[in-house]
């Protein structure tokens, strides 16, 4: 957490969907917290685990994969391996017992602006709650 | 040259002594706290134990508490310090002033690294020390007190255990500062080493029975540090520099024994071949080399790799063909493209999961090897590796033919 | 009841003799099998196509240098073989190979496999202290009593899958008391009973699972659980996870170990895996310190996503780390939960494909709709 106290989270928002919805929250003057670092990749299929781990692992005390709900992918078919993929992180970190609430996949579409508002002040809220990462301090990584 | 060591002996190299009242290990962390408070440096790379476990891990020390942590000469060599110091550099300098304390073997193969490109040494400090060996890891991760018990004896009286790492056992440069001119030049062939050390400061132990420490400015570099310290070098050596010829003696003659028994073990295909009979071709040996620097090894790419058609052939040339492939030609192969430069620091055999005793092949056929190019890795960053560099009038006794097999052209023409 | 052929000698040599039987009447050009490469107990894989040289084999001896489906993927990278080889190997091998088959780094065409009702492996450690002869009498005995020898390695100690499904042959040993005097191999498929045509032996049938191989079974199963308990309570939770990998050197060997991981150059051997230097400067600031060569934990983490849904557990990874990290332990754990929330068996089926790189349309149906 920084001086105010507030988490940092990072969002990988894919641009067809979840970034227009971002955008369109925006431009609507909805209010959103000022904790997301958004991240805008071209589709969630794009979503590497790898990118995940790394912002985990830097400290980030929360980690948004964000997409076009099933079925509507721009690309077809990029958010069922996105979906694949955050299964498999949240297997992985259960069974490590590493903090796996920090990490979270909504499906929110272009029009949801309400909902992109909804999701991110919720789980920045959650964030906060659960205090800060402690990997931000740790030095043996 | 003779000039100028008589000159060098007139004018002997001073270095400064500290009080170590509360043993060596504090002095030295004192001095680089201070080091770090005087903003000298802006971090250290220097070991520290890792939390709530007994091993040991490079770290980049910024924050002074971390100090606490710290051990100058850990038991074991975990990371390899050239490894450490050029995963920071690799891509570029981070413009942090890094003071750098490592063992000397480390520091040759940094040195080395440096001359390989893959370390800037432009804001980095290398601090070395006298190390008095390391021990075995494995044998320390499976009894780390113990083992530690041990060393803590064998660094504080200077002994040369044979419980310490085979390769430590014979490290005749345990103390990089030994190639200073200042000492008595010996009579020996190994006059060509006394010429320029390749860290920047130096830190004696050795000598001192643990009351003191020396610091001994290598480079201009190494004279700043102290001066800014406000430590003037105007102390004597003498004490420090007479025990570190002796241990050097009892080195040196260890290391002709080993020579002697290590020529016979391995010596002619077969012994050389069956050395490696245990080999697994895991390349654990190759992976924490310090000067093995290559993303992707020849020895793990796909060159090596061959049609079913092409193993089914080589397997009925000799009847059977050993998977993985190629054992013997990987060792000789990474010896071919690293022994000059093998600075015998023993990271290859602490990693062998089949206790092949590597390190010690290894640091045979470098020594050797190295003597015939007069070369000595690390010892000079300014000095070239031997086969980026040329003299037109060299090794002329491997162009000779032997004789009565001398032809001339001429007469070559006639016979063809 | 499936077929078998039974050879009147001792285990070792009655597959032996089979190998022998096959390279001579050409039905195979050679065979891979373990072979001694000295009188102290060091052994290799190896092709083997002369008859005098496989007198050198040792295709039961329970030791593992590499895993087969490493050389196997080899051997046919580049193409199927033309020519049918043998390939005597482990169960997890088996399955490793199999893995390896569905990410296209080797062809099953042509080869013969041989397996085993497998007794575990010893760990490479146990022939550097010279002890592997004098073991292997108690390894025997643990075999033909279907109980565990405690020497093995610990994913062995724990393994269900000794049963090789996929196998064209499978040596009977776990259970068979009378393995020194009988070898009994079943055959499990097609292409097994076709190749043991006038093999040397009478032709009998016998199942492959019996009672003593359910005995094995529960017994593994519960020092599986014992392992899993273990874990979860000591292993567990971001501290816990550290102290586990503090001694890493980050020397990747575990990697370079494992059949799954068949990568050329791997991700975490690559340049965008490295720091560039703004990254220490950052993460000094950050921290006050930071560990060098850095990135250990990353390399494990990622290690677990790119292939902890194939992992198949056979140690070699604990095996070969030179500060005895028990990375078999931690992997064969996130592997069990990952495979099960998969519903995949990694090597059970050549057909199935790894779950990661496919999907299903309908399904995790609660996932991003919350």
């Amino acid at each position: 957490m920084n001086k105010e106290n507030l988490p940092r989270i990072v969002g990988f928002l894919c641009t067809w969907c979840s970034y227009t919805g971002a955008d369109l929250a925006g431009t609507s003057r909805m209010k959103i917290p000022p904790t997301i670092k958004v991240i805008r990749v071209m589709c969630s299929g794009r979503i590497d685990p790898l990118f995940v781990l790394k912002a985990y692992l830097r400290g980030a005390d929360g980690i948004m994969m964000m997409g076009c709900h099933p079925g509507d992918c721009h690309y077809q078919k990029g958010n069922y391996n996105a979906r694949r993929r955050y299964v498999m992180l949240q297997s992985i970190f259960k069974t490590l017992g590493l903090d796996e609430d920090r990490i979270s996949l909504w499906w929110v579409s272009a029009s949801e602006a309400p909902r992109y508002a909804q999701v991110t002040n919720e789980f920045s809220e959650k964030i906060k709650q659960m205090g800060s990462n402690p990997l931000r301090e740790e030095i043996f990584l | 040259m003779k000039s100028a060591q008589k000159e060098k002996k007139s004018n002997p190299q001073k270095g400064k002594i500290l009080p170590a009242d509360e043993g060596t290990r504090k002095a030295v962390l004192d001095f680089l706290k201070k080091s770090l408070e005087k903003s000298y440096f802006d971090v250290l790379l220097i070991p520290a134990k890792t939390p709530e476990t007994k091993s040991y891990s490079w770290i980049l020390l910024k924050d002074e508490s971390l100090l606490e942590q710290a051990d100058p000469l850990p038991p074991v060599m975990t990371v390899q310090g050239g490894n450490a110091l050029s995963s920071i550099t690799k891509h570029g300098d981070p413009n942090l002033r890094i003071g750098a304390l490592m063992r000397p073997c480390e520091i040759r193969a940094a040195v080395e690294l440096f001359k390989l490109n893959q370390i800037d040494l432009d804001n980095i400090s290398l601090i070395s020390i006298d190390c008095p060996g390391a021990m075995p890891l494995q044998e320390y991760m499976v009894e780390p007190d113990k083992i530690a018990d041990s060393f803590k004896t064998i660094s504080e009286k200077w002994e040369i255990s044979d419980t310490l790492r085979p390769v430590c056992q014979i490290c005749h440069r345990f103390s990089l500062a030994s190639l200073l001119p200042s000492s008595e030049p010996e009579s020996s062939s190994d006059q060509s080493e006394r010429v320029l050390p390749a860290s920047d400061l130096h830190i004696g132990l050795i000598g001192t029975e643990n009351k003191n420490i020396f610091f001994i400015p290598v480079t201009d570099k190494g004279k700043d540090i102290l001066e800014k310290l406000g430590l003037s070098p105007e102390d004597s050596l003498q004490d420090w520099e007479s025990k570190v010829e002796e241990m050097r003696k009892s080195k040196l003659e260890k290391k002709e024994k080993f020579n002697q028994e290590w020529q016979n073990k391995i010596e002619g295909t077969d012994k050389f071949v069956a050395a490696f009979d245990a080999c697994i071709n895991c390349h654990n040996c190759m992976r924490v080399c310090p000067i093995c620097y290559c993303q992707q090894c020849y020895f793990d790419s796909q060159f090596l790799n061959l049609s079913p058609g092409d193993y089914l052939e080589r397997a009925e040339k000799r009847g059977a063909l050993r998977f993985p492939l190629d054992t013997i030609l990987f060792h000789l192969g990474r010896m071919s493209h690293m022994v000059l430069s093998c600075v015998a620091c023993g990271a290859c055999e602490d990693a062998c999961p089949m206790s092949i005793p590597v390190a010690q092949i290894f640091t045979l056929v470098g020594d050797q090897t190295q003597k015939d190019f007069h070369y000595v890795p690390g010892r000079n960053r300014g000095e070239p590796l031997p086969l980026q560099d040329f003299v037109e009038d060299e090794f002329g006794e491997v162009e000779t033919p032997s004789e009565g097999a001398e032809v001339s052209t001429e007469e070559a023409e006639k016979n063809a | 009841m499936p077929k078998a052929l039974k050879i009147n000698k001792s285990v070792d040599e009655g597959i032996k003799e089979l190998l022998e039987f096959l390279i001579q009447n050409e039905k195979i050009k050679g065979v891979f099998t373990l072979k001694k490469m000295n009188d102290e107990g060091a052994v290799s894989y190896s092709l083997i196509t002369d008859l005098d040289e496989l007198k050198e084999a040792v295709p039961l001896y329970p030791f593992m240098p590499v895993n087969a489906g490493k050389v196997l993927s080899a051997f046919s990278l580049q193409a199927a073989t033309k020519e049918r080889v043998a390939a005597v190997l482990r169960p997890c091998e088996l399955r490793a190979f199999v893995e390896l088959v569905k990410r296209v780094q080797g062809s099953l065409e042509n080869i013969l496999l041989i397996s085993l009702t497998c007794g575990g492996v010893y760990t490479l450690k146990s022939l550097n202290n010279g002890n592997l002869a004098k073991q292997l009498p108690q390894y025997w005995e643990a075999v033909k009593k279907a109980e565990i020898d405690p020497d093995i390695r610990v994913t062995c100690r724990s393994c269900e899958n000794f049963i090789p499904h996929l196998a064209d042959m499978t040596v009977a040993a776990v259970g068979k008391k009378d393995i020194d005097n009988e070898c009994v191999i079943l055959l499990n498929s097609q292409k097994g009973e076709d190749f043991a045509l006038n093999a040397p032996g009478s032709a009998i049938t016998e199942e492959m699972e019996t009672a003593d191989t359910e005995k094995l079974k529960k017994l593994r199963v519960e020092q599986k659980e014992k392992l899993f308990d273990d874990f979860d309570k000591n292993g567990v939770g971001t501290k816990a996870f550290i102290k586990t990998f503090a001694a890493c050197l980050g020397c990747h060997a575990c990697s370079h170990a494992c059949p799954i991981c068949f990568c050329t150059l791997c991700d975490f051997d690559s340049k965008s895996c490295e720091y560039q230097p703004l990254s220490f400067v950052s993460e000094l600031s950050q921290k006050g310190g930071l560990k060098v060569p850095p990135g250990n934990i990353f390399f494990h983490l990622g290690r677990m996503t790119h292939m902890a849904v194939s992992c198949i557990s056979c140690g070699m990874c604990s095996d070969v780390c030179p500060v005895n990290i028990p990375v078999a332990t931690v992997f064969t754990r996130v592997g069990d939960s990952l495979q099960k929330v998969l519903d995949y068996i990694p090597g059970r089926d050549v057909e199935e494909a790894v779950p990661s790189g496919t999907y299903k349309e309908e399904e995790f149906a609660e996932v991003g709709e919350q």
